[in-house]
């Protein structure tokens, strides 16, 4: 006798890290904070997207970004980093390629920095604590589009 | 020190915690502490400045510390390693991240610097020009004090 394990799952959505020839998104995540990266990358693996790199600071964020390019489908950016801070290095990402996608990752709600993130070309802004629902509609949102 | 100010680092302290850590959070009462406090063995200090200048204390003993961690990567942590103190860091900031937000509705303007982890027995922290006042927090992993030291410009 046939158990419901046996049968195809109709319902089964596919992974939000495939695109629709099967292969995995490509995400680069900037943040200082090794937690933070270990956090997303088990996020983001959990639905198969694939981390290609990561960065600790905003210089280091711009110089991967420029080695992996066009490879790139979405950079994470935290804001509070040393050497050079998220927000300028958005700015030389944005100056460098217009279609950067970034979505900003920040402890930091602060209106003025949103607005400031999203009118220099970010995607759109997490408030930390991590959300994995939340987290990951908003970069599906931004992917999909 | 103006009272309105520990709240909001209170307030952020519960809502953090309460999401990463355990939703069985309480507060106790509030109490100003003198000049000189011992510490519980796991101290974390982030300076405020701006309007203001300060620092925030976040107190817990060792046990506290590691149980907080292993609660946020929902794994077991032994040890005080590198993913151990970037946890703890990265609570501190959300937390001042988060308080900060909130003061900023408020009208106050605060610049916060990256928080310090110090570990250590018997610590003391003393600062005689400013007035602190402490709440502490339990939650099923142990007490943590929040102390808040503010003085206006």
């Amino acid at each position: 006798m046939k158990a419901t394990s046996d049968f195809p799952n109709l319902n089964q959505k596919p992974a939000d890290g495939l695109k629709e020839d099967g292969t995995p998104y490509k995400v680069l995540i900037v943040d200082d904070s090794i937690f933070v990266k270990k956090q997303l990358t088990q996020i983001l693996q959990s639905e198969q997207f694939q981390v290609i790199d990561e960065a600790s600071d905003g210089e280091e964020a711009i110089e991967k970004y420029k080695e992996h390019f066009p490879n790139v489908d979405l950079v994470t950016m935290d804001i509070t980093m040393p050497k050079m801070d998220g927000i300028t290095a958005l700015e030389k990402i944005i100056e460098f390629d217009k279609n950067a996608k970034v979505i900003m990752i920040s402890a930091l709600g602060k209106q003025e920095l949103v607005k400031k993130s999203l009118l220099l070309g970010a995607k759109n802004y997490i408030v930390k604590p991590l959300d994995r629902k939340k987290v990951l509609e908003r970069i599906v949102m931004i992917l999909k589009r | 020190m103006r009272v309105e100010y520990i709240n909001p680092f209170v307030d952020a302290a519960i809502q953090i915690l309460s999401s990463t850590v355990s939703k069985d959070i309480s507060r106790g009462q509030i109490s100003l502490r003198s000049s000189i406090t011992p510490m519980m063995g796991v101290v974390i200090i982030v300076g405020l400045a701006g309007q203001v200048s300060g620092r925030i204390i976040i107190d817990m003993d060792r046990e506290t510390a590691l149980k907080i961690a292993s609660a946020m990567n929902n794994e077991t942590l032994v040890e005080f390693d590198e993913l151990t103190t970037a946890t703890l860091t990265e609570l501190a900031n959300m937390i001042t991240g988060k308080a900060v937000t909130r003061l900023h509705e408020l009208g106050f303007q605060f610049d916060l610097t990256p928080p310090a982890l110090f570990t250590g027995e018997k610590i003391q922290i003393s600062d005689n020009k400013i007035e602190a006042l402490v709440v502490p927090i339990e939650i099923p992993q142990g007490k943590i004090e929040i102390n808040v030291g503010i003085k206006e410009e």
